[in-house]
């Protein structure tokens, strides 16, 4: 406590001695410490659980479709071994006593209205959630239950897959979401809060979860107010933070350790919900399930890897918050390069989070510094195309005039271990450019002492193998091989050894944010980034954004919708890299 | 020359950068080598062959989306065409093919001869002066020989145009000559038609011999004797069987080499010219991704699977002399498997991979008479329709042994491949009718995923399928996570469906095999060390079963095939991949 109130960060509150209406002695602060109780979350998770575990542990396994979670469906096998009839089944206690309180902080925002409630509705819908289970939102804006009723009704979805009794489960799903409001950085409010939970727990035992979709600056204010006002006393609480983590080293630091203030690492849940998607959560399935695919996952092997993020649109008059950051810091030192990350590491030890992210975090303190000389960067002018005129950067009222920050980076980075020496990863991440796409590639090397040479013309890298993961949009995995042209003449052509999910799986992917949310209410922190997982990212971004930054360096200027400034290939081909997205073939 | 892409010519293909319409010249290189020679490394990389002119593209440039357009490259390399056609030029207008199929009323000449002759007319691959002609004992005409191949020509589906008539200028271009096998007489005879139709050009002669085997030699005497060119090629094409086992193949082999030099003999293997077999090569040598995985490190077990649909039919005389073993597995498997195994060559040449195929057919262990099962099938009632036996088959002896399923394990004794189980399975009268190559991977070493994928981590490993009928594709089997929440893994396929990817009909294995003879090239024609190696490691063990009279296990007419193959692969750790519920 003393600790507590030393620190600069806390903006300690004037009521310590509020109660509430029912019982007095549970509200009381002194009860309500600002670390969590010990016992129930001052520890790590053991080892053992894993993702899987534990969701069985927290409630029933409702798996959606009938299958067993945990058994790869074989069929040329007539049964499916199911490895989860053996195990102690230690749910059945647990379910009928322990409720969960999600609480959406900042229910009134855009995030909170497009994405949680939707997979927190999708995630009902599908049977994932507890039997015992209400959702708060919580935000300044004055609503009642029945105002936030409504206006989430108006983004909820039913899965294309399942349209059976949606207005059913609506209606069921939207008598568990209530509405509190008042300010961020009252703790009394939270108070209030507390009492209403404490109310819908009904005495039992209460774990609680808190998503702060609410800008950087307030995310210590309701981190203490959450902490100190309404923790659980009996089970966990735990707080969903969304970017942006900082701005730099200095300033993630600064924010990591406010927040530790009130919160332990393992309360800490950093989403980035590029680690939710399909395809990243299958990258590794891809490579340590397979044996085709591992031993050739080396310097060996892999020319070099390319990590391509685009988007078809600008910031279209919402530019504020973007041009603080830039795309380097909102896409790149995050997303980017937490896909790297999980691409690069070595094999971990075990599918446990802490496994898991101890090898991202080795990968990332294993890369070369980034020099300003690998970085290309863009900021997108306006354009007029078929009589239609699409606005500059500069355009957006809410960006200041000279602006000089970048709407399109490209960079090669570089792993200094055993593994990746010298081969290049390029990340390449723009706004407003030709096409919507998330993917990655990776080029494999020439064949050495191809029979087929000839065959070829005079590069040989033009001619490699490549493996492309397609994150979105149209989710798909293909392998490009060379191949014999059908015919009596022999010429060689590229096939593709393809997977197109929508052709494959006919159900619809969940979104990254159900499987997020999912993941934190079942305690899985292998999708969320670790504090010195943050660190790392940022040690590597932080001197090129200051060099960037300090330099006032100016941004290669492209035409809206374009492929982006030719800046990036000369990039590429500096490191004798050929962009896989740019080659007229997808 | 030197400005030729390549030196090593790829394969069946043009090693130089024709242009679509240098028709021309074919030959001018095999004409001033005297056939004394064996054809060795010179022979190979010297041969020019003139494919060129049948890819309506660039024959010998990758296409690819990236590079510049095959139109820009074509441009590129104007001054090489010009080069190659002046060098061409002069002798192509005087030389002339000569295609005599002996045996011309039979069913093979029929069926797939004249259809792949007047498919490579079609696609204007043959040279500009050719003449067919039929050869047999029956009385025909040649108008009435004409009747007869012109009920069995089809057009390609991707190109109807004009298929009258070019059907038409074809046939002008077929003639008969009616003679005893053993005649040198009636072959001299057709010599004189010849050198009427070949008007004093260098003349090109090749030989088709589709003629039962104990007839190979008479024909080849008299042909070789008698109708030789004077001042061109002679080639002699061959079909199986070449022989029953060592000892007779080696004494036609003899018999042969009294009148043919080894590179006038073409022994024709047709499944050697399927799109996907010779694809394999291009897979393995021309992708990073697989040859890393090659070897006994990566690889489980190969499998060479090949099924049909129907039984002998009333036409079992033929095949209960030689059975199963001899018909599918001792050429057409044995083949695909040294072509799959073999190292690398030192180039495309011929010679080249030759060689390679020998030297892994030299590395095979004997096979065990224990690592054998044969079958026979018997007749079976389903859906009111009865399906005959095999014995039921008038034209096999009732007491028949002969195997008309068999199923084998492999091993190939040598670094790249020891202790990998190669298993072979062949048969008639089975549920489906495929031929397809199946690469198992080992397990993953210290699998993330065990628990996911149950307790036989075997079950859930990579496979490469080859399907090289019907329906070629190419697809590798991965493990994949379901989309969703859960962590459920799956096989998904990574799939190359020709169908889908090529919009062009593939050609028959008999045009390619056809136009790589009258080219000279040998690559998919099996040389007589080959088959001596080929049928050293199937004689023993055929001697075995028939002095023992093993009793093939039988197994219902349309069914899979006897169970003894399952035990066959379970003894090898292996489970066969092409009955799963998956395909």
């Amino acid at each position: 406590m003393t600790k507590l109130l030393s620190n600069p960060c806390c903006h300690p509150s004037s009521s310590t001695t509020f109660s509430c209406f029912h019982n007095e002695s549970l509200c009381s602060s002194k009860k309500m410490a600002a670390l969590p109780i010990s016992g129930h979350f001052s520890k790590w998770p053991p080892k053992s659980f894993t993702r899987i575990q534990l969701r069985r542990s927290d409630f029933e396994l409702r798996s959606s479709n009938g299958y067993p979670l945990n058994a790869v469906s074989l069929q040329d096998e007539g049964s499916v071994v199911n490895p989860l009839a053996e195990e102690p089944n230690f749910s059945d206690s647990a379910e009928g006593d322990s409720t969960l309180s999600i609480t959406v902080v900042g229910a009134s925002g855009d995030l909170a209205k497009k994405k949680i409630f939707p997979a927190l509705f999708a995630l009902y819908y599908e049977d994932w959630l507890p039997e015992n289970f209400v959702i708060f939102g919580y935000s300044r804006t004055k609503m009642n239950d029945e105002e936030l009723r409504n206006m989430i009704s108006r983004t909820l979805t039913c899965r294309i897959d399942q349209r059976e009794n949606c207005d059913d489960k609506m209606t069921q799903f939207l008598k568990r979401c209530f509405y509190h409001s008042g300010q961020y950085n009252s703790e009394e409010h939270f108070s209030e809060l507390d009492c209403k939970l404490k109310e819908k727990e009904g005495g039992r035992l209460s774990n609680r979860l808190f998503y702060l979709s609410i800008p950087p600056n307030i995310f210590v204010d309701v981190a203490r107010c959450a902490s100190t006002r309404a923790s659980s006393t009996t089970g966990w609480t735990r707080v969903i933070v969304e970017k942006p983590f900082g701005r730099d080293s200095e300033s993630s630091s600064e924010l990591t350790k406010c927040l530790k203030q009130f919160l332990n690492e393992d309360q800490i849940f950093r989403i980035d919900h590029y680690l939710g998607k399909e395809l990243v959560e299958n990258l590794s399935v891809i490579r340590f399930s397979n044996l085709v695919f591992e031993p050739l996952w080396s310097r060996n092997y892999i020319r070099n890897v390319q990590f391509i993020f685009s988007e078809d649109f600008g910031t279209e008059g919402r530019g504020g918050y973007f041009d603080n950051y830039g795309i380097i810091r909102d896409i790149m030192q995050n997303h980017l390069l937490q896909i790297l990350a999980l691409f690069a590491m070595e094999t971990p030890v075990s599918l446990d989070a802490e496994d898991i992210r101890n090898e991202k975090v080795k990968v990332l303190r294993s890369m070369k510094q980034l020099l300003l000389e690998n970085v290309v960067v863009g900021q997108y002018k306006g354009h007029s195309k078929g009589g239609k005129t699409y606005l500059g950067y500069t355009d957006d009222p809410t960006v200041p005039n000279n602006s000089v920050t970048p709407t399109f980076a490209a960079a090669a980075l570089f792993i200094n271990n055993a593994r990746w020496d010298g081969v290049p990863f390029l990340m390449k991440a723009g706004k407003a450019l030709h096409t919507r796409r998330a993917e990655i590639r990776v080029q494999f090397r020439h064949v050495p002492g191809n029979l087929y040479k000839h065959t070829f013309g005079t590069d040989l890298d033009l001619a490699t193998n490549e493996l492309v993961l397609r994150v979105q949009p149209d989710e798909a995995i293909y392998l490009k091989i060379n191949n014999k042209v059908p015919g009596l003449e022999m010429r060689l052509d590229r096939s593709d050894l393809n997977l197109l999910y929508k052709a494959r799986y006919t159900r619809e992917i969940p979104d990254a944010y159900e499987r997020l949310l999912l993941d934190a209410i079942a305690g899985e922190r292998r999708l969320f980034i670790r504090s010195d997982e943050l660190d790392a990212a940022w040690a590597l971004f932080t001197p090129l954004l200051k060099e960037l930054e300090d330099r006032k360096i100016a941004p290669e200027l492209y035409p809206y919708g374009s492929r982006g400034p030719v800046g990036a290939h000369y990039l590429a081909a500096k490191h004798n890299v050929r962009w896989g997205d740019l080659t007229g073939e997808d | 020359m030197t400005a030729l892409p390549s030196p090593n010519h790829c394969c069946s293909s043009s090693s130089s950068a024709y242009s679509v319409n240098s028709s021309i010249g074919f030959h001018q290189i095999q004409r001033n080598i005297p056939f004394s020679l064996i054809p060795q490394k010179k022979f190979g990389s010297k041969n020019v062959s003139f494919r060129s002119k049948c890819s309506p593209s660039l024959p010998d440039v990758v296409l690819m989306q990236d590079a510049p357009s095959p139109k820009e490259l074509k441009e590129g390399l104007l001054t090489v065409e010009d080069r190659n056609t002046v060098v061409s030029d002069g002798k192509g207008d005087d030389s002339t093919v000569s295609i005599t199929i002996v045996g011309a009323s039979g069913d093979l000449a029929k069926k797939k001869i004249f259809p792949a002759l007047f498919a490579l007319y079609y696609e204007d691959c043959l040279p500009e002066h050719f003449t067919i002609f039929g050869y047999a004992r029956s009385k025909m005409t040649d108008a009435e020989l004409r009747d007869m191949v012109s009920r069995t020509l089809t057009c390609r589906i991707d190109k109807r145009e004009n298929c009258g008539e070019k059907m038409e200028q074809f046939l002008k271009r077929c003639f008969y000559h009616s003679g005893n096998y053993d005649s040198e007489e009636n072959f001299t005879e057709l010599d004189g038609k010849l050198k009427e139709h070949e008007a004093g050009r260098v003349s090109n002669r090749l030989f088709y011999l589709s003629i039962p085997p104990n007839i190979f030699v008479d024909a080849v005497k008299c042909a070789s004797r008698s109708a030789s060119s004077a001042n061109g090629w002679t080639r002699v094409i061959v079909e199986k069987p070449f022989g029953r086992d060592s000892e007779s193949s080696a004494a036609l082999t003899r018999s042969l080499k009294q009148y043919l030099e080894e590179e006038q003999i073409f022994r024709i293997d047709h499944y050697l010219g399927k799109e996907l077999v010779e694809n394999l090569s291009v897979l393995r040598f021309s992708n990073l991704i697989f040859e890393p995985l090659w070897s006994r490190k990566y690889i489980r077990n190969v499998q060479l699977i090949f099924s049909e649909d129907f039984g002998t039919e009333g036409r079992g005389g033929y095949f209960d002399h030689y059975g199963i073993i001899r018909d599918i597995m001792q050429n057409h498997l044995l083949q695909i498997l040294a072509l799959f195994a073999m190292e690398t060559p030192v180039s495309l040449d011929a010679e080249d991979i030759r060689n390679e195929k020998v030297k892994v057919l030299r590395s095979m262990r004997p096979i065990r008479v224990d690592d054998v099962v044969v079958g026979q099938y018997k007749s079976h009632t389903r859906g009111g329709l009865s399906y005959p036996g095999y014995t039921d088959d008038k034209t096999v002896p009732k007491d028949s042994l002969t195997p008309t399923f068999a199923a084998a394990a492999l091993f190939i004794d040598n670094a790249r491949w020891d202790g990998v189980p190669f298993l072979m399975k062949a048969g008639k009268a089975l549920h489906d009718r495929r031929a397809e190559i199946r690469v198992q991977f080992r397990h993953v070493p210290g699998n993330l995923y065990n628990r996911n994928v149950g307790t036989d981590t075997d079950r859930a490993t990579n496979e490469l399928v080859i399907r090289v009928q019907p329906d070629e594709a190419i697809y590798l089997k991965i493990n994949n996570k379901v989309p969703g929440l859960g962590m459920r893994l799956d096989r998904s396929n990574l799939n190359l469906l020709y169908k889908a990817r090529y919009t062009k009909e593939i050609p028959d294995a008999y045009e390619r095999l056809v136009l790589d003879a009258i080219e000279g090239e040998r690559r998919l024609f099996i040389r007589s060390d080959e088959l001596d190696a080929a049928w050293s490691l199937f004689t023993p063990v055929l001697k075995e079963i028939e002095e023992k009279k093993v009793i093939p296990e039988y197994y219902p007419y349309g069914s899979r095939g006897p169970v003894g193959a399952h035990y066959l692969a379970a003894r090898h750790n292996v489970k066969w991949g092409d009955v799963g519920v998956d395909e």
